[in-house]
C-alpha cells in the first residue's frame, strides 16, 4: 500500500507563547508533533506492516522538519517538506491546495492525518485535502481495517452516545483520532537515521503553483492573550459568616452556583 | 565566527524524542519507582528495548557511537525521570561496560557487551571497600596471578546494579603495599547462582535514587580466565580509569542540571500557587531571590558542562574543567533542592509533595566523581600553584 501520512509541527505544550502584536504571535522555539498526526503515523505504519508498501510523511513548513524526522525515527520510508516564501502567511485552505497539488499525481491507497492540530484545533487541512482531491473523506477516526482486496475500508467514528461503522472505498483520506492505536516510542537507531535523513524539499513553482494559488480565505483579525487569572479574593469574617459571603460571591460574582 | 553554544537541529530533535520516551514511560511512575524501591524489571527492558543502552558502544555489538554532546543530552532528559533509573542505566551505557569493550577479546564482547547493550545482561563497577572510597589506593581486593588466570578475593560495597549484576567490572590489586601503582581492573562474570564464590552481600535501603539497587558484592577465591583481566599492563588501572572520568563528571552534572530544574519549576509554581498574608508567595522578594540565584547558577552549570562535553568531544584536555564543572554544578542543585524544601513550608517535610524526593535522590551526587572535598582540594592545590 502506498501510504502518505500529513504531518505538522506545533509549539511543544511546555513553549512559551505570546502575543506580539495583533498579528504575530512569539513562540518559544520548542517544537514537536501534533500527537494526532502521530497517531496517523503509527496507523500507516501498522498497514504497511500488513499490506507491505510504504509510508511517506509529508509536511507544508518553511522551518521545521521535526514531524517529518519524527515520523522516519518511527519507521516512515520517505519524507518530503513543502517549503516556499509564498507560503507566508498562507491559511489551511492554501496549505491543503499545496498538499492536493503534491498528492495528486501520486499512486496513493490512503492518506492518513490527525484530526486537528494541536496548535490551531482547526481540523481543516484533512478534509480540505480530500475535498481538493477529490476523493472520500472519514473525519476523527477511532478505528479501522483495510480490506486490500476489495479496496475498501472499513472504519469507526465515536459518534454522541455511541459507536457508527462506515465504509469508504480507497484511495480515501482518514482523520485519526485519540483512542486509535497508542504510538510507538522510536527505537533509537531510528531517532539516528532521522538525524541524519536528508529530506526532500519541494517548492510550489515545481507542483505548478504560484502566489496567486495562495491567497488566504482565512485571515488573522487580531490575537488577543487569555485573560490573567483575577486576584485572590480572602473572605475576611468569621465562620458562620463567611460561608455565607462565600455562597453569595460563587453565587453572584463567579455565577457557578 | 568560532564561539558558537548551539545546539545542532539533529541534537534538539533527540532530545525531544528521549524527553518523550521519558514522558511516556518513566514519569507516570517516578513516585512508585521511588517507594517501591525495586529495580523495574519491565520498566528496563522496555527501555532497553529502545536501544538507549548502545549509545556509547560500536555498531558491531548493536551500539550507535553517538558523539559526546548526544550521550549528554541522554543523561540529562533521563536523570529527569527517575534518578535511581537513570543511574542503572548509565551504568550499563558508560561506566559498566567501558572497559568490557575497550579491553575485552573478541569472544567477551559478543558474550557479555552485545547482550549488555540489549539489556538483557546488567553490569557494573566496583572500585568502593569498606576501607576506600575517596582513597583508591586502599583497595584491599585481591587479584592473584594463578596458572591460566586469576583469583580474586575481598568485598566490594555500595555497587550500583550489584545485586542484580550478572557481570561486574572490578578493581583489584596486585599487591596492597603498592597503593595506586597495583591497581587494575578484572572482569568477573555471575554464570550461575552462588557460582565459584562470587555472591551478592547486603543490599543496602538508600536515601534518594531508590528504585536502582545497591549493595555488596563478595568474592571468596573467584577464578577468572587470564582474558577477564582488563588492560594492557599490570598496573596501570587507575590511568584506564582515568580515561572515563571526565565523562563521567560531566554526567554527573547532567544530572544535576535535571534533578535542580525539576525541583525548581516545580517549586515555582508551587510558589505561585500558595498563597501567604494574601499574596502569592513568589511576590515576596526573599523568594524571588532564591530563584534568581538558582537561575543564574543554573545558566552559569549548563554552559560549562556542554562546554566540557564539547572539549571531551573534540579530544581537548579538559581534566580540570571538568572537575571545575562537576562540582560547580553539582552544588548549584544542592542549593536548588534545599531553597525548594524551604518554598515548600511544612508540605515538603511529607511524601505528599516530590520535592522532599528531589532533595533526596540528589544527595548521591556529591559522592561519584570525586567528593567535594577531594576535588576541591586538588583543584585549590594547583591553583594556587601558579
Ligand atoms: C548512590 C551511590 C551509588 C554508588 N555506586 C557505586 C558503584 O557503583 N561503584 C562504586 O565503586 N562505588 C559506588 N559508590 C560509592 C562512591 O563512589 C563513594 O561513596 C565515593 O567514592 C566516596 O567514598 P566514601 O563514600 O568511601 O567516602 P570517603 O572517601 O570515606 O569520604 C568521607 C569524607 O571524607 C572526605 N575526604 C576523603 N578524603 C579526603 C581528603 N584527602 N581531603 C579532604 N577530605 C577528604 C570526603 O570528601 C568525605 O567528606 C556509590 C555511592 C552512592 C552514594
Ligand atoms: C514535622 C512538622 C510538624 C508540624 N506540626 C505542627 C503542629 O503540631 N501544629 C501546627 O499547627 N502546625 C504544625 N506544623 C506546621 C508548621 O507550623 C508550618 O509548616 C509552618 O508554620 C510554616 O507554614 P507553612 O508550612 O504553611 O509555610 P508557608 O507559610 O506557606 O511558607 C511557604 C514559604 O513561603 C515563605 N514565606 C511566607 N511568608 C513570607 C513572607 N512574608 N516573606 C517571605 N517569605 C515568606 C516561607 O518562609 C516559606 O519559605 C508542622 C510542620 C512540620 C513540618
Amino acid at each position: 500500500m502506498e501510504i502518505y501520512v500529513l504531518v505538522k509541527q506545533v509549539p511543544d505544550p511546555e513553549a512559551i507563547v505570546k502575543v506580539k502584536s495583533d498579528l504575530e504571535l512569539e513562540i518559544e522555539n520548542k517544537y514537536f508533533t501534533s500527537f494526532f498526526d502521530e497517531i496517523a503515523v503509527e496507523a500507516g505504519l501498522k498497514l504497511k506492516e500488513k499490506f507491505g508498501g510504504r509510508v511517506t510523511v509529508l509536511t507544508v513548513d518553511n522551518r521545521r522538519v521535526d514531524a517529518l524526522r519524527r515520523g522516519i525515527s518511527m519507521g516512515a520510508d520517505d519524507a518530503v517538506q513543502i517549503a516556499d516564501a509564498a507560503l507566508e502567511g498562507s491559511d489551511q485552505f492554501a496549505i491543503a491546495r499545496t498538499l492536493s497539488a503534491y498528492l495528486k499525481d501520486k499512486p496513493f491507497d490512503l492518506i492518513l492525518t490527525g484530526r486537528q492540530a494541536m496548535d490551531d484545533d482547526a481540523g481543516i487541512v484533512g478534509p480540505a485535502v480530500a475535498e481538493c482531491l477529490g476523493i472520500p473523506h472519514v473525519h476523527s477516526i477511532i478505528g479501522f481495517e483495510v480490506d486490500d482486496q476489495k479496496r475498501e475500508a472499513k472504519v469507526i467514528r465515536e459518534v454522541e452516545n455511541g459507536r457508527e461503522t462506515l465504509t469508504c472505498p480507497l484511495p480515501a483520506l482518514l482523520t485519526c483520532q485519540k483512542g486509535l492505536n497508542k504510538p510507538r516510542i522510536p527505537l533509537v537507531m531510528n531517532v539516528m537515521k532521522a538525524m541524519k535523513a536528508q529530506i526532500k524539499k519541494i517548492d510550489l513553482a515545481s507542483l505548478g503553483l504560484g502566489q496567486s494559488d495562495m491567497s488566504p480565505y482565512i485571515k488573522i483579525e487580531k490575537y488577543v492573550p487569555p485573560p490573567k487569572r483575577p486576584p485572590v479574593k480572602m473572605i475576611k469574617e468569621d465562620f458562620p459568616e463567611n460561608v455565607r459571603v462565600l455562597v453569595k460571591l460563587l453565587r453572584e460574582e463567579a455565577k457557578v452556583i | 565566527m568560532a564561539l558558537d553554544f548551539s545546539f545542532t537541529e539533529e541534537h534538539e530533535f533527540f532530545r525531544q524524542t528521549v524527553r518523550d520516551a521519558v514522558n511516556r514511560l518513566i514519569m507516570p511512575r517516578v513516585k512508585e519507582l521511588d517507594e517501591k524501591e525495586e529495580f523495574p524489571w519491565d520498566l528496563w527492558k522496555e527501555f532497553a528495548g529502545l536501544g538507549y543502552l548502545g549509545l556509547r558502544h560500536k555498531e558491531t555489538y548493536g551500539g550507535m557511537e553517538t558523539d559526546t554532546i548526544t550521550q549528554m543530552i541522554f543523561y540529562e532528559e533521563l536523570a529527569r525521570g527517575s534518578c535511581g533509573f537513570a543511574m542503572s542505566a548509565i551504568m550499563q551505557v558508560l561506566m559498566g561496560t567501558y572497559f568490557i569493550a575497550r579491553f575485552g577479546n573478541e569472544e567477551i564482547k559478543q558474550r557479555i557487551l552485545a547482550p549488555a547493550i540489549k539489556g538483557e545482561k546488567i553490569g557494573t563497577i566496583c572500585f568502593t571497600e569498606d576501607q576506600s572510597g575517596s582513597d583508591l589506593g586502599g583497595t584491599r581486593t585481591l587479584a592473584s596471578k594463578v596458572e591460566g588466570g586469576w583469583r580474586i578475593n575481598g568485598r566490594k560495597q555500595w555497587v550500583t546494579n550489584g545485586p542484580i549484576a550478572s557481570f561486574a567490572t572490578i578493581m583489584a590489586t596486585v599487591d596492597p603495599k603498592l597503593g595506586l601503582k597495583g591497581l587494575n581492573f578484572y572482569l568477573v562474570e555471575k554464570k550461575t547462582e552462588n557460582q565459584d564464590g562470587f555472591t551478592v552481600g547486603q543490599r543496602l535501603h538508600k536515601l534518594g535514587s531508590r528504585c536502582s539497587v545497591t549493595g555488596e558484592l563478595v568474592l571468596d577465591n573467584v577464578f577468572i580466565p587470564d582474558e577477564n583481566f582488563l588492560g594492557e599492563e599490570i598496573g596501570k588501572g587507575v590511568q584506564y580509569a582515568g580515561e572515563i572520568l571526565n565523562e563521567v563528571r560531566v554526567m554527573t552534572g547532567m544530572n544535576a542540571l535535571a534533578i535542580s530544574k525539576e525541583s525548581m519549576v516545580d517549586a515555582r509554581q508551587y510558589a505561585n500557587n500558595r498563597i501567604a498574608f494574601g499574596k502569592p508567595i513568589s511576590t515576596y522578594q526573599l523568594i524571588r531571590e532564591k530563584f534568581a540565584k538558582y537561575w543564574a547558577w543554573y545558566e552559569a552549570s549548563r554552559t560549562f558542562l556542554y562546554r566540557c562535553a564539547w572539549m571531551i568531544q573534540s579530544n581537548i584536555p579538559c581534566t580540570n574543567e571538568c572537575m571545575l564543572a562537576k562540582y560547580h554544578s553539582t552544588e548549584m542543585c544542592m542549593y536548588a533542592v534545599e531553597e525548594a524544601m524551604r518554598i515548600y513550608g511544612g508540605n515538603a517535610f511529607c511524601s505528599e509533595y516530590p520535592v522532599q524526593r528531589f532533595w533526596r535522590d540528589a544527595k548521591f551526587l556529591l559522592y561519584g566523581g570525586g567528593t567535594h572535598e577531594v576535588l576541591c582540594d586538588y583543584l585549590g592545590r594547583i591553583y594556587c600553584k601558579d
